[in-house]
């Protein structure tokens, strides 16, 4: 399983698309993966891919004329994780929303590419001449329209131990947050254009490079659609081994969160206990794979490398010696009244709104709800394995620093199951893949270390692929974690943010505005570590 | 003692700005590995900084995309002189496997002047080292002279 042709296709009408939801939505299919814009000629065709709770998957088709500013009704009433995925879709091929709250916000393209453009993911838009008008004069950022006066922000600084840079808008009553409004993009680049003139084997080395935090994971996603598409079947043993890579970088992505975690707190001694171990399961990955950040191991019907015996005995050996380390970092972490006062019951929140946010991956399991797509639609050696996902009874701050410590533990479970029962044969396939595959359209949802992954391929029958979509976890998680700031205090912020595993960097320069005193002032990440260590004191 | 004496004292403590220009996060938690414990940069003196006022050098990752070029513009320009610049990455050298995104203009040249240039991808936290041991000798240059060739670190 993992990758699948596109099945189960429902073609509506605009008119009749909210009514369809609806029924979707009764039918228990209301987890919203994401929606996709695709380019068919004379038309825009539009993919809302829906999901069961059991991991059936059902696609609603809709067909809006190929023109900037056709429109379909919102569905962001009825399932409110859409929001982000209607705004993407409108920015990168002009259908317009009628109701989405957030219709005044640009997400992903900057301000300074006009609304009424060619939206750039049409194929008569040219590369060079989206580039050109993107790279036009202006302010790229826009102006953010609040219920006050709009105030134009500057965003910076940045900080290394923090990822990718995103701007959000807080609006606070004294210390409490009012309203959320998040200004994604800063890391768009435009992958989704550019793979579609790049062959299928090297867009395996462009996906590697979505993100390089959970990197093969991404190549591992993308590899199961094209394996589909093209009517590959990789080995045993190379769905095996990319297991192993896959839960390894769990484990670091992990145990990287969980240090990070510690800094926002202030709590430095285990950020730096953390990324100590962390170190260990970097090693493995550079026996395993030769790499440690780019993997490049995965690829179309197999492995790019095989492991040897030897390798495998280094490899358990290191996991013994990291599975000591954790559970000794851990123990000594969760005995730390410290930290217990200053995670739990911050950021709460119920399983009824993690469904409705459409939120994934162990930020959703934290609500009890065992939605792993590693159980639900078991790819690679998983079923094999016998996986069973890690739930939580509360959903906060302290639980999901829980849930992903025992996940972690898993992960090395599995590896090192996975290194002694690794089954014989070749992993590399005798070629790589080359060919042209048939047209079709596939899809593949994995377990990212974030949550579900999602991919989407369009083969036109040509050596590139039509149109390759990506949804990744933290996009899914964004608009829940935007909600739950809702009330909060501004020094709980960078606590309910990491809660999400956020893949953006900063919430380091806010800009606040005081609904009393009616002024803005600058709030930079120190200022925000500063207040939350304040309130760190206070619980002594 | 005057300001001579202090730049001596302080030549080899270089205090980092990192800025994130859209990069895929390797380089990052690569420059953050460089700081844990195994490498540990910290030994040498090495620190980040908050604020681009307080740094030595600037420490950029990932091409640059529409929405960070002006960000970067305007850090460069609150960093104290003499500014230098690593560019840590295939893309922050020349915009990398991203060179012909239509939201990428390319590499960090482009916009700022490069003074290092480390390429790999992602690039090892040793090459990073190796990179900062350089500025030292890159910034006297530049305190001497007023300008300094760019420099590739060979990993």
């Amino acid at each position: 399983m993992g990758g699948r042709p596109l099945e189960n296709v429902v073609t509506v009408e605009p008119e009749g698309l909210r009514e369809a939801v609806e029924h979707q939505v009764k039918r228990g299919y209301g987890h919203l993966v994401t929606i996709t814009g695709v380019d068919a000629g004379e038309k825009i065709r539009v993919l809302y891919h829906l999901s069961s709770l059991s991991g059936d998957m059902t696609h609603l088709e809709v067909s809006v004329p190929k023109k900037v500013g056709a429109s379909l009704p919102t569905i962001a009433d009825v399932i409110p994780g859409s929001l982000f995925y209607e705004m993407e879709v409108r920015d990168l091929f002009g259908v317009r929303f009628e109701g989405n709250p957030w219709e005044a916000y640009r997400y992903p393209l900057p301000e300074t590419y006009p609304r009424d453009a060619t939206p750039p993911l049409w194929k008569e838009a040219e590369n060079e001449k989206v580039r050109e008008i993107i790279w036009r004069d202006g302010d790229a950022l826009g102006q953010i329209q609040t219920s006050a006066e709009g105030v134009s922000v500057p965003f910076g600084p940045y900080h290394p131990a923090l990822k990718e840079p995103e701007h959000f808008r807080l609006i606070v009553d004294g210390e409490t947050v009012v309203d959320v409004i998040p200004r994604l993009g800063y890391v768009h680049r435009g992958i989704e254009k550019i793979a579609e003139r790049r062959t299928y084997l090297k867009n395996v080395y462009l996906f590697e490079r979505v993100c390089g935090i959970c990197s093969f994971i991404h190549t591992y996603t993308y590899v199961l659609a094209a394996e589909s598409v093209a009517k590959v079947e990789p080995s045993r043993r190379a769905e095996w081994l990319r297991t192993l890579v896959a839960e390894l970088e769990r484990v670091h992505s992990h145990l990287l969160w969980i240090g990070l975690v510690g800094y926002w707190m202030g709590f430095d001694t285990m950020f730096m206990w953390l990324w100590g171990v962390r170190e260990k399961v970097m090693d493995v990955l550079e026996i395993v794979c030769g790499n440690r950040v780019m993997k490049g191991f995965a690829t179309i019907g197999g492995t790019v490398r095989d492991v040897t015996d030897s390798q495998l005995e280094q490899v358990k050996r290191a996991l013994r010696e990291i599975e000591k380390q954790a559970s000794d970092v851990m123990e000594r972490i969760l005995s730390f009244d410290l930290f217990i006062h200053r995670t739990r019951g911050f950021g709460e929140f119920d399983v009824e709104t993690a469904r409705r946010m459409c939120a994934v991956g162990p930020y959703r399991r934290i609500t009890g709800d065992p939605y792993d797509i590693r159980k639900v639609e078991p790819y690679g050696a998983y079923q094999e394995l016998g996986f069973e996902p890690i739930t939580e009874k509360r959903a906060d701050a302290y639980h999901s620093v829980l849930v992903r410590l025992k996940e972690t533990m898993q992960s090395i479970e599995m590896c090192r199951r996975i290194a002694e029962e690794l089954p014989a044969g070749a992993a590399v396939p005798q070629r790589f893949y080359m060919a042209s595959p048939q047209p079709g359209e596939a899809v593949a949802r994995t377990e990212a270390p974030r949550g579900e992954l999602f991919y989407f391929i369009k083969s036109a029958g040509k050596p590139t692929p039509d149109r390759v979509k990506v949804r990744t976890p933290s996009l899914a998680n964004m608009l829940l974690a935007a909600t739950l700031l809702r009330g909060a205090t501004l020094s709980d912020v960078p606590i309910i943010f990491t809660m999400i595993d956020p893949c953006f960097s900063c919430t380091d320069r806010v800009l606040v505005y005081d609904v009393r005193t009616r002024t803005a002032r600058m709030l930079r990440e120190e200022d925000f570590i500063k207040m939350s260590r304040k309130r760190w004191a206070s619980c002594e | 003692m005057g300001l001579g004496d202090l730049n001596r004292y302080i030549k080899k403590s270089l205090w980092l700005f990192h800025f994130n220009a859209s990069s895929c996060n390797g380089c990052d938690i690569e420059i953050v590995a460089a700081l844990t414990p195994r490498f540990d940069a910290e030994r040498f003196g090495a620190l980040l900084v908050p604020s681009p006022r307080h740094a030595d050098a600037l420490v950029v990752t990932g091409s640059v995309n529409r929405l960070s070029v002006d960000a970067l513009r305007q850090i460069y320009s609150q960093m104290p002189e003499p500014k230098v610049v690593i560019a840590v990455g295939a893309c922050a050298c020349s915009g990398g496997v991203f060179h012909d995104c239509y939201n990428v203009i390319g590499g960090v040249d482009k916009v700022i002047p490069v003074d290092v240039y480390v390429p790999g991808c992602a690039v090892k936290p040793e090459a990073i080292i190796k990179a900062l041991g350089l500025v030292a000798g890159v910034k006297s240059e530049k305190r001497k002279r007023g300008k300094a060739r760019p420099i590739v670190v060979e990993a």
